[in-house]
This record gives C-alpha cells, structure tokens and sequence, in this order.
C-alpha cells in the first residue's frame, strides 16, 4: 500500500511544480502577446517549444510512475 | 524495448487481484466496486497491442498493422488527390493538401529562414503521419499506434537520423564533424532521440488512459471532454514533434 501511495505523491507533486512552471511562462508571454501583438506568432512558437520542454519532465515522471505502480 | 506489454499485462493482474479482494470483502463500496475493476482488467488487457501473426522471427503485432494501414490510406489518399493538378485550385482535396503544405513551410522558414522551404518533404510527412496516428482513436476498434512506445520511438530514431543526414548534406561532411568536438554534441543526440519518443507516447498513451478509465468509471457525459482534449492534443503533440525536429535541423543547417 505504501507504493501506491508513493506513486500517488510523484504524481501529484510533479503535476503541482509542473504547472507552477508552465504558469509563469505562458503567463509572460500572454503579457507580450498584449503588449506587442504584432509579434504574436514568434512568441507562440517559442512558448509551446518551452511549453514541451517542461511537458517532457512530467511525463518522464508519468513513465516512472507506471513503472513503480507495476513494481518493475 | 518490448516492456510496455509486459508492463500492461502485470497492470491487468493487479487489476484483478484487486477485483478479488473487493469480492471477498464486506458489502458496500468495495463490492459495487468490483465489477469496475473487472471492466478495468478487460480494457487494460485490449490496451496491448495484440500478436497478430508470425513471419520468421518477427511477430506482427495490431499496432504495425494499424500502422500500415494508415500509412496505405494515406499514401492513395495524396495519389488520388494530386493526380490531376491545377494551376490554381479548383477542386477542395488540392487546397487542403496546398493549405498543409503552405502551413509546413511557414513553420519551417519562421525558424530555418529561406532556406527551411528544402525541408518540406520529410518534416511534413512526419506531421501528417503523426497527426493521423494521434487521431486514429476516433475510428473504431483501431488502436492509435503512437500509443505503443515502439512507433514512437520509431518515429524519433528516424527523425534524429534524417536530423545528421541533412546536416551532412547542407554544409560538408567536414563542418559536420566540427560539431562534435563538444562531446555534449554526441550525447545530445541521444537524449533528443530518447524525449521525442518519449513526449509523444507519455502524452498519447496518458491521455487514452485517462479517457479509458473515465469512460468506465462515468460512463455519460463526464468523458466527453477529455475526448475533446484528446483531439486538441493530437495535433499539438504532432505539431510540437514537428517544431522540434525543425529545431534540431536548425542546429546543424545555421551553425554556430
């Protein structure tokens, strides 16, 4: 039981940080977007690559997780 | 790289021993519980692609044959479309297949500049390819083949590959091999081949967990908009593949 749990905690927390991240960036460049939308698609491009980036942490976590869950 | 099955297997005797002890147990929530985890084990276990048949020592499993039938509809999809082209486009197959291409090249000339329109063929191909795996999950009994990890990294193992062929091909072998004076360069081909592979199945097969469970555990409404996610995602999973691949070419091509 207490790998469940284990496995439930490394979900939640990387989820937690994750979005913490993912906030701050998209969050800035909405900021930009609103100040200069003439530049609006160079920052979309570059939001969703660091977006992916930070994305690709969890879901080493999530493959983890499978992992610990299934006790290989 | 044959563990994802081994892995879902084990989840489905869990799954079942869990149904067991929910039987054995007391009245209440764990009994009404149990039929759940029986339904639970049935879809965990179709959630494996399945052995197909055998040629030599190789198993065809579901996933490469969903995979080339994919690839087959897709392949006589483009003949059929571009057989007759117009100079201007009149029929709607072509000014779809124009609009995809058009968004391709954007794509590339935003980060490559001029020169990205050369690399059209092979990263638009892994964008359609990888959009239409995303989204065979909307054509029933098909399971999406970028939910096994094998086609995902497939998919990324041929990426990184073409990534070195065009770097070769743009600037000389000789200002190739520059690159790898910094060893960083080397192992960074194997970390981008590995979060590729694993970007694309971790989003794919996380997502149509989710779906899967929720549809037992709810069965109405409540799925639907993680489905509709599931489209969204598709895409942005295709299109974020595709964006990084231009990237790492952009690594070789621009130079430093």
């Amino acid at each position: 039981m207490s790998s469940l749990f284990a496995v439930g905690l490394t979900l939640a927390l990387v989820a937690v940080f994750s979005a913490i991240g993912q906030a701050f960036a998209s969050g800035k460049a909405l900021e930009s977007m609103a100040r200069q939308p003439e530049i609006a698609g160079d920052v979309r491009t570059t939001l969703i690559l660091a977006l992916a980036m930070m994305e690709a942490l969890t879901l080493f976590t999530f493959v983890m997780a499978i992992l610990m869950w299934t006790k290989i | 790289m044959y563990f994802l099955p081994a892995t879902i297997v084990k989840a489905a005797e869990h799954a079942t021993t869990l149904a067991a002890e929910a039987q054995s147990g007391e009245t209440g929530l764990a009994a009404a519980m149990a039929d759940k985890f029986e339904e639970l084990n049935h879809v965990l276990a179709h959630l494996a692609p399945i052995d197909k048949f055998q040629i030599g020592p190789i198993t065809i499993t579901s996933t490469i044959l969903n995979t080339w039938l994919l690839a087959v509809l897709l392949i006589g999809g483009c003949y059929l479309l571009t057989r007759n082209l117009d100079f201007v486009p009149k029929k709607a197959g072509q000014k779809v297949l124009e609009m995809a291409v058009e968004f391709i090249g954007s794509l590339a000339e935003t980060v490559l500049g001029p020169k990205g329109r050369d690399y059209i063929p092979f990263v638009g191909t892994i964008f359609v390819f990888i959009l239409v795996c995303n989204l065979a999950w909307f054509i029933p009994g098909m399971l999406p083949p970028t939910t096994d990890m094998n086609t995902t990294f497939g998919f990324a193992i041929c990426a990184i590959i073409f990534v070195n062929y065009y770097g070769i091909k743009a600037n000389g072998f000789r200002s190739y091999i520059k690159h790898f004076y910094n060893p960083l360069i080397l192992m960074e081909q194997f970390t981008h081949a590995f979060s590729l592979g694993i970007r694309l199945f971790g989003n794919m097969f996380g997502e149509k967990m989710v779906a899967t469970v929720l549809a037992i555990l709810v069965p109405l409404i409540f799925p639907l908009p993680v489905q509709i996610l599931g489209i969204i995602m598709g895409f942005i999973q295709a299109f974020v593949f595709t964006l990084l691949t231009i990237t790492y070419i952009g690594d070789f091509v621009l130079g430093h």
